[in-house]
């Protein structure tokens, strides 16, 4: 069974000039890292709250574990875990009080979320500061409190939009390494990023999106390989989504 | 101008609503009673000629629109205590029995006594002089002392002269020489005024409830009300504020949890406003006093006050959770929930008591929650009402609340459905 399975997925926004997704199929095996990338406003985004449920498809299927992302959203977000591009949390409650009502809501026992959070906070480095408010927290902290709070119900697929966008260089290697380790657990990561350099350094797959549009998938170095001219990930990326700039 | 639609409502449309609420509810009060038009309740006991003189001379006073029968059937003094009492009606007006043999007594003694000064036999039959009969006026439990006094005062003018008119007649078809009666007799004036007004409780409790209208039985409530609604700005503001920081997006991914969650903030702010709402009154009745006002009277029922309060805390809670659901922003929500707050409450009744607003105005008055809310307190304060008094208008709180809470509901999954 396949970690994820999306066929023919469109979507389009009111207002929006063009579709944000345009027939765009992927999958991903579980136990690995796999990469989402694209451009801005590829559709990435778009396709990751297809599957977590808080978007439908006008049309295709999107599917985790077997689950359908639409008729059975309860079961799938049983089996995900999201970090969004957003600091998802309460930026009024310490790490502890955030941890604590997540684990709640997702029906966990006070004792299995204390040992889960100061495992994961330890792990993350945030343990010495489990007591301070989130917005009291530093831009790289904020990240990796986020990834915590997706993973206290040990969900089989982590979902990371973009999980290192603007943090310093001492948490990018925490974060990268700490979700090396996951996956070591049998866990499927599916990851999304700009950073072309991360992704050919963890991904298991990446998968190229730009127009709402699959475009091309394989390990980084089959698509190194495979692409005239190209000496890392980046050129290929380059050389699938062409040089103009986005808006 | 499509573009920011809700920044277009706020800089034009609510200042204008604003202005145009505040002037109709205002304009009652710069105007004199005197001149506004009410609905009042009239119990013929008597069914006498002057009784009958009376009421034509009401109608035609153009002030009073005289309503003396319901369904074809006269208006009698119980009809009339109990409509007055469930406040269908604000104002009652009862002819006692005999006003017609008193009247026609006075009459008969003033003509008498202007015969005998002009040398000719009394020739009347006359009874002894019973003094001054009232014609007795009731008002609404919850009437505030200006517009009763106002009220009283206007009807006393007009039975006066519909009185004086009475005698006048009676007395010039007396006396065949048609001279000035008036004139000749230093008495005749005191004997005119056969019938006067005097204001009636309603009741036995009456005169203790009379000492229940002032301002601190009006403004405590009515503001711990308005205050209570001005929860719409917290909701919103934090509701808005967790769109825009990610944490509802935390919760939306969680299975089940916005179950939970969305029942839980509104139970949550419910239990707040009570809170607000009970505070509001122990200053009414333990602060008031010691700044020499008059304490707050809970009225016979005060246990009733607790699932009014949480009626009203539900109806106030959903708003702002509407308020905080339908606005993207904190820039538009929290101007249009506070200004829409200060337009609902005029036209409620908290500025204003709803009686003396423009017809109109008092059906408009109908759709607005702060209405029923300060409507129930009321019931329970001043009219004493009972459980089955307060069910509508809570019913009413309830059906406001899950109503906007069922449109936040609708509009979040569209939200969630048609924006990136």
């Amino acid at each position: 069974m396949l970690a994820i399975e999306v066929s023919d997925l469109h979507k389009n926004y009111k207002g929006a000039w063009a579709p944000a997704l345009a027939g765009f199929s992927f999958s991903v095996t579980p136990g690995r890292i796999a990469g989402l990338l694209g451009p801005n406003g590829a559709g990435k985004t778009t396709t990751i709250n297809i599957l977590c449920g808080l978007v439908s498809p006008d049309k295709g299927t999107a599917k985790i574990f077997g689950f359908d992302c639409v008729k059975d959203s309860g079961a799938v977000r049983h089996k995900i875990g999201v970090a969004p591009q957003q600091v998802a949390l309460f930026g009024n409650l310490t790490a502890t009080e955030n941890l604590t009502y997540v684990g709640r809501l997702y029906g966990l026992k006070d004792e299995a979320i204390n040992k889960r959070a100061t495992a994961l906070l330890e792990r993350l480095g945030l343990l010495a500061h489990a007591g301070k408010r989130i917005n009291a927290y530093s831009g790289g902290m904020k990240r990796r409190a986020n990834i915590i709070a997706s993973l206290l119900h040990e969900p089989d697929l982590l979902i990371l939009d973009e999980p290192t966008a603007g943090v310093d260089v001492q948490s990018r290697a925490l974060i990268l390494d700490f979700l090396k380790e996951y996956k070591q657990q049998g866990k499927t990561i599916l990851y999304t990023s700009h950073l072309m350099e991360e992704a050919q350094q963890i991904c298991d797959e990446v998968t190229i999106i730009d127009e709402g549009k699959f475009i091309t998938k394989g390990t980084p170095n089959e698509l190194i390989r495979n692409t005239p001219d190209c000496k890392k990930l980046e050129d290929v990326f380059l050389h699938y989504t062409g040089h103009s700039v986005r808006d | 101008m499509k573009r920011d639609i809700a920044g277009l409502l706020l800089l034009l449309i609510m200042p204008a609503t604003l202005i145009i609420i505040m002037a109709l509810v205002q304009d009652a009060p710069f105007k004199d009673f005197q001149s506004m038009k009410f609905d009042i309740l009239l119990a013929d006991a008597d069914h006498g000629s002057t009784s009958h003189q009376l009421i034509d001379g009401l109608k035609n006073a153009g002030s009073f629109h005289i309503i003396d029968s319901i369904d074809n059937k006269p208006v009698t003094e119980a009809d009339l205590k109990q409509l007055l009492q469930k406040g269908d009606y604000k104002i009652g007006i009862l002819i006692p029995s005999g006003i017609t043999a008193n009247i026609a007594n006075s009459a008969n003694i003033a003509a008498n006594s202007i015969a005998k000064k002009m040398g000719v036999d009394a020739m009347l039959p006359t009874g002894p002089l019973h003094g001054q009969m009232f014609v007795h006026i009731f008002f609404d439990p919850v009437s505030k002392p200006a517009f009763r006094a106002a009220i009283s005062s206007a009807l006393d003018k007009y039975i006066t002269a519909a009185c004086s008119g009475i005698l006048m007649e009676r007395l010039s078809s007396l006396n065949k020489n048609g001279s000035d009666t008036s004139a000749q007799n230093d008495n005749l004036s005191k004997i005119m005024q056969g019938i006067g007004v005097k204001e009636e409780p309603l009741d036995s409790r009456g005169d203790n409830m009379m000492l229940h209208i002032n301002s601190v039985q009006h403004n405590v409530p009515a503001w711990a009300i308005f205050g209570i609604f001005f929860i719409v700005i917290p909701i919103a503001g934090n509701m808005i504020r967790e769109r825009e920081d990610g944490s509802a997006i935390r919760i939306a991914l969680i299975p089940g949890a916005n179950q939970f969650v969305g029942p839980g903030k509104i139970i949550f702010y419910t239990l707040i406003c009570s809170l607000q709402f009970m505070l509001m009154l122990c200053v009414g009745i333990w602060i008031m006093p010691l700044l020499h006002l008059p304490a707050l009277h809970l009225g016979l029922h005060p246990w009733l006050l607790l699932p009014a309060t949480l009626s009203i805390g539900f109806a106030a809670t959903t708003y702002g959770y509407f308020i905080g659901t339908i606005f993207k922003t904190i820039n538009q929500a929290l101007p249009f929930g506070s200004v829409s707050v200060v337009i609902l409450s005029a036209i409620g009744g908290i500025w204003v008591p709803v009686e003396i607003l423009p017809h109109t105005m008092q059906r408009v008055a109908l759709v607005s929650p702060l209405h029923w809310s300060l409507e129930t307190v009321n019931i329970i304060m001043l009219r004493d009402g009972g459980l089955q008094a307060v069910a509508i208008p809570v019913a009413l709180l309830l059906f406001s609340g899950i109503t906007l809470w069922g449109c936040s509901i609708i509009a979040e999954k569209k939200r969630n459905h048609s924006v990136q």
